[in-house]
């Protein structure tokens, strides 16, 4: 009996308050009566940073930093999002390659702690890993900000900015390491100067 | 009728009966001071199909943003996740930074030979040194520690959350003590 009778009561009790504070429509108030109420509705719905339109959907404050592009509609409002075709190159390989890599820049990184520097071959391996291992990183931090179905011109400007500062990084440590005495070696000069 | 319509009418009318005078009274004073609220319905009206698609879209536009990273509680978790490519991204744009440099260095009579370098540095304040070592050693411990959990992690090892904040504050201790000793004790 309990369980019938309490939602027509929890209605009756709530409904016509709640009402009367969500409505827009407060001309049957009194003057008086709708200064004093307006400011509540307000205080409850409306935060103050946000414009009153989307004010209905925010629960927290909007944040100045990385604000988001204005939302778009490509084709229609109900088409599903594209799923890219599959590729083990960019996929499962990829990423493989990626660890293995990883993994070997660690003896590489720790080797010349224990030896003091490493060998002009070794040190040749190491940049090579080292811009191969910094082109990837950055090109996970290019696919994760710079998405293309949100900035298609900017993200394929970034894309050849990278492969050109890759090359120009390449050039110039190729020109280190054979014009001086190796990326480890100079590391350590400086560091014990 | 079902019982628990029956019971549902009988409540309303227990209700609505005024049971007490301000009750009684209520009603009518709100009408004669003009203060009492009419309710209205809302009335749908039919639209086409495009006219709908409209409304849907622009609706749409005004969809909310999903929240941002200020929102969520700091956690050594994703902290140091992210410092981790913070870091990576300072080191590797660096040797890209100081690799363009050294590639255009004739061409502006800039000396970036170790040597020189070298020379250029030892003739620093002590503080100056140790706070430059530093800057440079901390990301590169940092990226280095990090990095061997993640690559754990790869192998779907010491995964769990209870692991993962464990090895981070042990990734930050050894930060903490590597750094010290590249910047001073090297």
């Amino acid at each position: 009996m309990a369980s019938a009778l309490r939602p027509t009561l929890i209605r009756q009790a709530f409904a016509a308050p709640a009402k009367q504070l969500l409505s827009r429509n407060a001309s049957s108030l009194g003057p008086a009566a709708r200064a004093s109420l307006l400011p509540q509705v307000r205080a409850g719905l409306v935060r103050d940073a946000l414009p009153a339109s989307r004010a209905g959907f925010h629960a927290t404050g909007a944040k100045a930093i990385l604000t988001p592009l204005p939302e778009t509609i490509q084709g229609t409002v109900n088409d599903p999002a594209p799923v890219p075709p599959p590729s083990p190159l960019h996929g499962s390989y990829h990423w493989t390659f990626e660890r293995l890599l990883a993994v070997g820049l660690v003896p590489l990184t720790v080797a010349p702690f224990i030896g003091g520097s490493l060998n002009p071959a070794m040190d040749a391996v190491l940049c090579a890993a080292l811009v191969i291992h910094s082109h990837t990183g950055f090109t996970s931090c290019i696919t994760d900000y710079i998405p293309t179905w949100r900035m298609p011109k900017i993200r394929k400007a970034c894309d050849w900015l990278l492969k050109f500062a890759t090359v120009i990084a390449g050039v110039g440590l190729y020109s280190f390491e054979t014009n001086d005495i190796g990326l480890t070696a100079a590391i350590a000069r400086v560091w014990k100067a | 009728m079902s019982t628990s319509r029956i019971l549902q009418t009988s409540a309303r009318r227990a209700l609505i009966r005024p049971t007490s005078l301000v009750a009684k009274f209520a009603p009518p004073a709100a009408f004669a001071t003009n203060t009492h609220y009419v309710q209205r319905r809302q009335v749908t009206q039919q639209v086409s199909q495009s006219t709908g698609e409209e409304i849907l879209a622009k609706q749409r536009l005004r969809r909310p943003v999903s929240p941002h990273l200020s929102i969520y509680q700091p956690q050594i978790t994703w902290y140091l996740s992210a410092l981790n490519r913070i870091t990576g991204v300072a080191l590797s744009g660096s040797l890209y930074l100081f690799s363009a440099a050294y590639l255009a260095s004739p061409l502006f009579g800039w000396h970036l030979e170790s040597s020189a370098i070298a020379a250029s540095f030892a003739a620093w304040p002590i503080v100056a040194k140790v706070l430059t070592k530093s800057a440079l050693a901390f990301p590169f411990v940092f990226h280095t520690v990090n990095s061997l959990r993640h690559l754990t992690w790869d192998m779907a090892k010491q995964i769990t959350n209870k692991q993962v904040q464990q090895t981070g504050w042990a990734a930050v201790g050894a930060t903490a003590i590597l750094t010290l000793y590249l910047a001073v004790g090297l």
